[in-house]
């Protein structure tokens, strides 16, 4: 069929369109956004940018990220806002919807940089979407705090100004690969299943590695594409190499469906791992009695315990704290969250101001005490200072396992 | 071709403040009209295949996607410079059509629709696939333009987008005004009986399909390199094959000016709604394509129409085609 | 015994598969419209399933016809206003207007039940047939729950085949597919049967969805994933007729099935695809070809 029907005069003269450009174009000049205008009337307020995924695949994400932000930024400013010198400045977050599109993020990144004239950033969610906005920063010269960028291939670009949270994949994998072979002995056999994207492609990487390291058999190791719907094929020849342990990578629906698919094809293991689901009450939820006795590695915890000089005072606190305003457990993309802005908060009181070579030069220099850990960056600006908890679902709830200075259960072998 | 006074003024204006903003405007300003520029090629892209010759192509995306991988896979490289990245990228994109044009332009309507519309989804998962090429999933991260300064580059790209559109809607306008272009539309108008006048229909689609991929491959190279980053899920991005078409019809289906009209009021269209509203652009965005479709299935043409006959009561070379009735197909 | 495991896990996913497809393909077929709003009418019954299953405790197979009742009232709805309006117009216009449709819907859903992924945690689960319970030579499983969904989506396909057969309503969308200007002109009033017929589409995707709802995780952005999978198998099997959505669907179970185990599992979606194409270019009216026509 045709498009007969619509189809337009035509002319000798198209000119008037000429005319109809003009002017729709002098309009979109005129639709120039107006100045952004300050909300405090007190003290200026330190703007910080944070593009987000907030709708999109990665929107549950993004909401979790942008609940801890604003738990730290009313805490703050609850206070009178950050201590910069004498003068208590309040915390104003920028946010802008990245719809999950990572070129989107990097636009908004530069849109923050420059029209919006933010004086730090956090950088958008997942290793992806950080490595690139990173470009931005180091361009106009922002520090930039990267709340989930665990990937080392984030930080191999030669960047300044680029700190991160997360201590890198390896530090999942190894301490997991290690409690394996002392609790495990007889585990031989290693299957991982990973999914076809930076962040859980590079951490079934560095199981793969762990699991060599420590001369386990590696028997299958395959990736899926994203947005899988069915995983019995994979799952079924998982099944006839016959693993001791099972690792799975991937977000929480492929985490949900292949745990369920699992038990549907009567996989057995002693062993199951997957990252990072079981962190959140959802995949509780959502696969029931098939959550038990699956364990995972996480960057924080609800469980651990550490004293902080920050603006929570202790990770304990701050689970109270973001219970009262959230009505739930903070997972670690909450906490991630808040932890930036601790990190920042904490750089720009210890150097007096809001200068950004200054702030820069003392983020560098790390040594800060957080709820979410103790923070140092090494050279590259990734975080090297804690070990991540590693957990495992034990009637219904996580139990963390290690390090022994917070455990609260011992590994039970065997997933049905 | 003889034009009102008011209407070489009118351009005159328009051009000396396209050539003067980069030096005056907002980076923000400057971003937007990159990005209005960027729409307004594509646009026209598309209008090359689904307006001209009428065959409803989702695959915008796909030869975007395609330059935008080609120039990002050769400037990673490291060893050529931009303007030919760009070149190589629309010839990437073009010698891609011509692979697969002859095989899906015998399909017709539907078929053709969806056969374009999947073969983003199957270039996606190649592409993902690919890792040691591509980057895969992971993206690929394209080196930064070199030494010059931000203001610099934003200029530079500003002037490289500027200078797609006008190649997309030269192209188009070469196009119509040629022999091709004819075909084009007879082919529009009804296949059969153009192949009974004796026009190769094959060839013609051929040809607007490798001008719709050249054209829009050479945005897709331009946007790799002005981001810095690209991945498969967003370069063969769904809404980049359904947008341009939203602006032709914002326009007019098959004239020159139309899509870059109903591109610059897309672009409004969308900045204004989606700076305002946070967590629900998208379904505004989805209400508007409907009304607009329902409501102005025409587009702004009848607007134009209107302005048109203003201008040239008159004049002789007003060609106005009865429009017949609808026969089933 | 691998590859009889693959064969089983393949042909369960085709039961899915077919159900997920055959409101798709009766409203391309019947309406010429590919309706794109497909996908999120089925997110939408599995929502209404998780939430009549969480809140009230009625068993999403139970819950699957009831499911289907308020998509058929908002497929009927969605028909009369937008589709009735663009019905004549090309694909082009159709197709972007059902898209635009499935932007406000998907935005609607993730604003009103946000984006975690939900999904039914049946209890007591149904659990396995391990095979090698009674013949210990077969070592094969079969999830009862696959099973069950699979049987269910079989039953409603039925359904719409003796649906299709039967009743005059039906011939008379059977007779709209074939021909419709005949139709009309046998005296079918085609505007009710349009509409009956998009209703019709989006209430088997609600069921479908309630059937899928303890199979998949349900959230706004798994749409996509289901219109993808129904667009292929409307060409491998024809369109508009329900054998065809049944054959096409069971043949991409076991294609996936087996893609994956020979290809990767990372190459699964693109093998769909390019059989998708292959077909679109070979024989595009599907397997069944034009004869299928219920």
């Amino acid at each position: 069929m045709s498009l007969r029907n619509l189809r337009p005069v035509v002319s000798a003269v198209p000119g008037a369109s000429h005319l109809r450009i003009a002017v729709l174009a002098a309009v979109s000049v005129l639709m120039a956004p107006g100045s952004m205008t300050c909300g405090y009337t007190a003290e200026l307020p330190i703007r910080i940018g944070a593009p987000l995924p907030l709708t999109g695949a990665l929107s549950p994400e993004g909401v979790k990220l942008q609940q801890g932000y604003e738990l730290w930024k009313d805490t703050v400013n609850a206070t009178g806002g950050i201590a910069v010198g004498t003068v208590k400045r309040p915390i104003e977050i920028v946010y802008y919807d990245y719809q999950s599109a990572t070129p989107k993020a990097v636009q908004l990144a530069e849109k923050l940089a420059t029209d919006d004239k933010v004086d730090f950033m956090f950088s958008p969610f997942g290793s992806g979407a950080s490595k690139a906005a990173s470009t931005v920063s180091e361009r106009y010269g922002i520090p930039t705090l990267a709340p989930t960028a665990s990937s080392s291939e984030v930080y191999d670009q030669g960047y300044k100004n680029l700190f991160g949270t997360f201590t890198s994949n390896d530090t999942l994998s190894e301490p997991m690969a290690d409690i394996v072979k002392a609790k495990a002995p007889n585990a031989k056999r290693v299957a991982i299943l990973a999914r076809n994207d930076l962040y859980p492609l590079a951490l079934g990487q560095e199981f793969e590695k762990s699991s060599k390291k420590r001369g386990l058999e590696v028997v299958y190791f395959e990736k899926y594409a994203i947005n899988t719907l069915d995983h019995a094929s994979a799952l079924t020849e998982i099944k006839a190499a016959k693993p001791d342990w099972i690792i799975a990578t991937g977000y929480i629906n492929d985490m949900i469906l292949i745990r369920k698919q699992m038990a549907d094809l009567g996989i057995k293991a002693q062993i199951v791992t997957m990252i990072n689901a079981p962190a959140y009450q959802e995949f509780i939820d959502a696969t029931g009695p098939l959550a038990d006795n699956v364990t995972s590695a996480t960057w924080w915890h609800p469980a651990v315990r550490y004293e902080s000089k920050d603006a929570f005072g202790s990770s304990a606190k701050y689970t109270e704290m973001f219970q009262k305003k959230f009505n739930a457990l903070p997972d670690f993309t909450n906490a991630t969250g808040s932890s930036v802005g601790v990190v920042l908060q904490m750089a720009i009181e210890q150097a007096g101001s809001v200068d950004r070579d200054k702030v820069r030069e003392t983020l560098a220099k790390g040594g800060f005490d957080t709820f979410f850990g103790p923070l140092s960056f090494n050279s590259v600006g990734q975080a090297v200072s804690y070990v991540p908890p590693v957990f495992q679902i034990q009637k219904g709830k996580p139990v963390v396992i290690y390090p022994d200075v917070i455990k609260g259960g011992e590994l039970q072998l065997g997933v049905r | 071709m003889k034009r009102p006074p008011v209407m070489m003024i009118g351009f005159g204006l328009l051009a000396l403040a396209i050539v003067a903003l980069p030096f005056a405007a907002t980076n923000y300003l400057l971003r937007l009209t990159t990005i209005g520029f960027m729409y307004v090629a594509l646009a026209s892209s598309w209008n090359i295949v689904g307006g001209f010759t009428g065959y409803p192509s989702f695959g915008t995306a796909d030869f975007f996607g395609i330059g935008a991988y080609a120039s990002g896979i050769l400037r990673s490289s490291g060893a050529f410079p931009l303007p030919l990245s760009w070149l190589l990228g629309a010839a990437a994109a073009t010698v891609f059509s011509l692979m697969v044009g002859p095989a899906i332009l015998r399909l017709r309507g539907h078929y053709f629709a969806v056969a374009s519309l999947v073969l983003a989804a199957v270039l996606r998962e190649i592409t993902n696939a690919a890792t040691g090429l591509t980057g895969g999933g992971m993206g690929l991260n394209l080196p930064t333009t070199g030494t010059i300064s931000v203001d610099a580059q934003a200029r530079l790209y500003y002037a490289s987008m500027l200078a797609a559109a006008l190649i997309a809607v030269g192209v188009a306008t070469l196009i119509w005004r040629s022999r091709w272009g004819w075909a084009m539309r007879c082919v529009e108008q009804n296949e059969d009986a153009a192949t009974v006048l004796g026009v190769n229909t094959l060839a013609t689609k051929i040809v607007a399909f490798a001008a719709s991929a050249g054209t829009a491959g050479l945005v897709g190279a331009i946007y790799a390199t002005w981001i810095g980053y690209i991945d498969p899920t967003d370069a063969f991005d769904d809404l980049l094959s359904v947008k341009p078409i939203v602006m032709a019809f914002i326009g007019g289906v098959g004239t020159i000016f139309g899509p870059v009209a109903g591109a610059i009021v897309f672009l409004v269209l969308e900045e204004f709604v989606w700076r305002n509203v946070l967590n629900f652009h998208a379904g505004i965005l989805g209400i508007i394509i409907v009304a607009l479709l329902i409501f102005m299935p025409g587009g702004l043409r009848n607007v134009a129409r209107g302005i048109e006959r203003f201008f040239t009561a008159g004049r002789t070379g007003h060609i106005d085609k009865v429009v017949p009735p609808a026969v089933p197909s | 015994m691998l590859y009889l495991q693959i064969l089983i896990n393949g042909i369960l996913l085709g039961g899915l598969y077919a159900c997920i497809a055959v409101g798709f393909s009766l409203v391309w077929g019947v309406l010429n419209v590919i309706n794109i709003l497909h996908g999120s009418f089925i997110v939408l019954g599995a929502y209404l399933a998780f939430f009549a299953y969480t809140g009230l405790g009625v068993h999403p197979y139970l819950f699957a016809p009831i499911a289907a009742l308020p998509l058929f009232i908002l497929g009927y709805a969605v028909q009369l206003v937008v589709i009735n309006k663009v019905i004549e117009a090309p694909v082009l216009v159709t197709m972007t207007a059902t898209f635009g449709l499935t932007l406000l819907l998907d935005n609607l859903m993730l604003v009103a039940f946000q984006a975690n992924f939900r999904k039914v945690s049946l209890s007591p689960p149904l659990g396995i047939i391990d095979l090698s319970d009674t013949f210990p030579a077969l070592d094969l499983i079969v999830p009862v729950d696959r099973l069950a969904s699979m049987l269910f989506a079989l039953l409603f396909v039925g359904l719409l085949y003796l649906l299709l057969r039967r009743t005059a309503v039906g011939r008379a969308i059977v007779a709209v597919r074939m021909d419709r200007y005949a139709a009309t002109l046998m005296g079918v009033n085609t505007e009710k049967v349009f509409a009956v017929t998009f209703a019709l589409g989006a209430a088997l995707a609600g069921a479908a969805g309630a059937l899928l709802s303890p199979i998949f995780p349900i959230s706004p952005l798994a749409g996509t994933a289901y219109l993808g999978k129904a667009f292929v198998i409307c060409v491998l099997g024809g369109l508009g007729s329900v054998s065809g959505a049944l054959v096409g669907g069971l043949v991409l179970g076991i294609l996936e099935s087996f893609g994956a185990l020979f290809f990767g599992p990372e190459h699964s979606l693109t093998l769909s695809f390019t059989v998708l194409i292959l077909f679109l270019l070979v024989r595009p009216n599907g397997i069944m070809g034009k004869r299928g026509f219920v």
